[in-house]
């Protein structure tokens, strides 16, 4: 019974990380392939501070009037996201920027996905609760037929300095938390006074718990 | 004064020998007093686990929530291991002086007000206090391995310690599983994930009240009872603060298994620590992969430190201490030797298979350090206990700070140098040496030396006269077992040799 334990789920592992494969090697895009074709614009100005869960996001992108025609020909979904800026990226080895889009973290927020179209789109985005406090652009990806990123746009400029948002997080924290977190408190160590003065009635009364074994 | 009386025939579950300690390890019973100690023992010391690293399966939220850097949610991680180094001697000074029962109890009751404020945590600063004094709870692993050696006679010692400490070690891996589970069903249920991971701490808060309410109402410290009633029975008498710690301190024994232990227990925290990030970070596997496989290293102790202590007891049938020590020393080395190869393979499946190998032999040297711990005094039990793990934590502080902090090592350059440490750090055990059994190198000693000369030695003249010293006695008399099988004095003093001063 106990052996079998770690080798099922060495054998679980094995079976996760094979059917991850395919993900592997379909070659995955690096980040400076990229050509840059879509303008984006999002409604923050720069250093707004924008609360969680009240405060909304209008972004707006298009196709950059000066690319060449048939540029947006494979284009058929755009993702646009929420991405940290480097200040934001400091110490956090889990929202590393990687040229490998595969492997990259910069932008783990998804504002919406839509299907592509040339002229001029907006969304208004409400900012999620589960969002963490950091410093943010707005990034639009394209898409083609296969999912895979064949352009992008951002609000920030190549250095990730300029036009840069905040946002803050809610706490997550409740009164009613803190008050149940009070009463167990209080309770354990109150029944730890209880534990004391209970023994010690039991010392004086001399409770034997086996029959004395004499000395 | 050598002298051990005849008990009157008292009723016990299990066969027990003159010191009422049973003689035999029954693991599906839960009779009192044996058995029920070794159950509630090992689950009130699995939920301490549970608490303490019920945090860094949900760091990938809380680090979001709290703003977290990767130096904070590693200075955290040895926050939560460096509060039991004194706590855990701590613990075992109070279990000479209290008993086992009280003593864990009361941390127990103590800690899990810091489980429960979880749901507070505001800032790094607040998660790293919180995690340090969880951390205190795990010093109960003293009362664990004190109680079993309370109640268990020499001969399955090894067992009864390895299988509680296994168990409770256990909780560190299962609280990877049932930590993201909890949040999952509390954020699916309408919570928003900011609050969910706050609510799923009650959980293991308040199954650690239950289990320290479980233990101080069913179980008692010693065969006879507990320490306060067998006081006022006079069966008991009241020990001395300094001398049961001078006692340990002055014992070169402790101090070499203090060290030794950090790098097999040590190692061990280190590892629960770092091997997620490890394999997510080398070979790319996601979250969810990676805490399965840091589980499954925690979740070996089902088996595998059981398995040490037992392993030890086995060994000692018919090589007394000698085999103890031996069996130790290589399961260990052989285990640091598994840790420098799990820095250099280079594949996934040799990786896993690699890791699987070190956490069992890791994990076993900790069981069979047990089984020799409670032969290096009698009177000290409690603070040796201390010390030992007290010194597992040590270790633990140390190898993250040398090998697991900033970015001076990568994660595998970390994991070959602690194996490299671990095979060092466990040479000290060829030093250790009882004169009445011998030691790894050494034959016993020549001027038959006995039990009875070691054990009775912690105790000054005047408290042999006023008869302190009988339990330390029946313990002697129960512990010639430890001279093996085949050792020429295998048999009880009289046979040949020059008859001992009465």
């Amino acid at each position: 019974m106990a052996p079998t334990l770690t080798a099922s789920s060495s054998f679980l592992v094995a079976v996760v990380i094979l059917s991850a494969f395919p993900g592997f090697s379909s070659g995955s895009v690096l980040f400076s392939t990229l050509p840059r074709t879509l303008v984006v614009s999002a409604s923050p100005q720069p250093g707004q501070v924008l609360k969680a869960g009240e405060d909304k996001i209008t972004v707006t992108w298009s196709l950059n009037g000066t690319a060449p025609a048939g540029t947006d020909a494979s284009y058929k979904t755009v993702q646009l996201k929420l991405c940290y800026a480097p200040v934001s990226q400091v110490d956090r080895a889990w929202r590393k920027t990687k040229d490998d889009l595969a492997k990259d973290k910069t932008c783990t927020h998804l504002i919406t996905s839509r299907p592509y179209a040339a002229s001029n789109q907006s969304y208004e985005y409400l900012v999620q609760k589960d969002v963490p406090t950091a410093t943010y652009f707005v990034r639009a990806y394209a898409l083609d037929a296969n999912k895979v990123q064949v352009g992008f746009g951002q609000t920030t400029d190549k250095a990730k300095d300029t036009n840069l948002f905040e946002v803050e997080a809610i706490t997550g924290r409740h009164a009613s938390l803190d008050i149940a977190a009070s009463c167990f408190s209080a309770f354990s160590v109150l029944s730890l006074a209880g534990f004391f003065m209970a023994e010690k009635r039991r010392g004086k009364k001399g409770n034997p718990t086996t029959p004395a074994a004499n000395m | 004064m050598g002298t051990i009386e005849d008990d009157p025939p008292v009723k016990f579950a299990l066969p027990v020998d003159s010191d009422h300690k049973a003689t035999v390890f029954r693991l599906f019973s839960f009779d009192k007093p044996h058995m029920r100690a070794f159950h509630l023992s090992w689950i009130s010391f699995f939920s301490c686990f549970v608490s303490t690293f019920a945090a860094p399966p949900l760091i990938p939220i809380i680090r979001d929530n709290l703003n977290l850097t990767s130096t904070d949610v590693g200075n955290a991680g040895i926050a939560s291991v460096s509060g039991a180094v004194f706590a855990r001697l701590a613990m075992g000074t109070a279990c000479d002086l209290f008993g086992p029962r009280l003593a864990s109890s009361s941390l127990i009751l103590l800690t899990a007000p810091a489980v429960l404020f979880f749901s507070a945590a505001s800032s790094a600063a607040s998660f790293l206090t919180l995690r340090f004094l969880i951390g205190f709870s795990l010093a109960t692993f003293v009362s664990t391995q004190f109680w079993m050696s309370s109640m268990f006679s020499p001969s399955v010692v090894g067992t009864a310690n390895g299988v509680a400490g296994g168990w409770g070690n256990l909780g560190g891996g299962f609280t990877q599983l049932i930590m993201p589970l909890i949040y999952a069903v509390i954020r699916d249920a309408g919570a928003v994930s900011f609050t969910a991971w706050r609510i799923a701490f009650f959980i293991p808060a308040l199954f650690q009240i239950m289990t320290a309410y479980m233990v101080f109402f069913f179980a008692q410290d010693m065969p006879d009872g507990d320490f306060k009633s067998l006081k006022k029975r006079g069966e008991k008498p009241k020990d001395s603060l300094p001398s049961v710690l001078r006692g340990a301190m002055t014992n070169y024994r402790a101090w070499i298994l203090a060290l030794t232990y950090g790098y097999c227990f040590g190692v061990e925290l280190t590892v629960d620590n770092v091997i997620a990030q490890y394999f997510y970070d080398r070979f790319n596997v996601n979250l969810h992969t990676a805490g399965l496989i840091a589980a499954s290293f925690g979740m070996a102790n089902l088996f595998s430190r059981p398995g040490g202590g037992i392993l030890s007891d086995v060994v000692s049938r018919k090589f007394g201490m000698r085999g103890r020590l031996w069996t130790l020393w290589s399961v260990q080395t052989i285990g640091g030797v598994l840790c420098v190869l799990l820095g250099k393979v280079g594949s996934l499946s040799a990786s896993i298979t690699v890791m699987i190998a070190f956490s069992i032999f890791c994990q076993a040297a900790c069981g069979l350090t047990f089984g020799v711990v409670p032969f290096v005094s009698r009177r000290s039990l409690g603070v040796v206990s201390g010390m030992t793990g007290g010194g597992g934590n040590v270790g633990a502080v140390v190898t993250q700070l040398l090998f697991f902090h900033g970015s001076k090592y990568s994660s595998e350059t970390g994991i070959t140098l602690m194996g490299i440490m671990i095979i060092c750090c466990t040479l000290p055990i060829l030093l250790i040496y009882f004169p009445q059994w011998g030691g790894m190198l050494w034959a016993p000693s020549a001027k038959n030396a006995t039990e009875e000369d070691y054990y009775l030695s912690e105790w000054s003249v005047k408290e042999q006269e006023n008869g302190y010293h009988k339990a330390s006695l029946k313990f002697a008399d129960n512990s010639r077992s430890e001279r093996g099988k085949n050792s020429a004095r295998a048999t009880a003093p009289a046979q040949g040799e020059s008859p001992l001063p009465l």
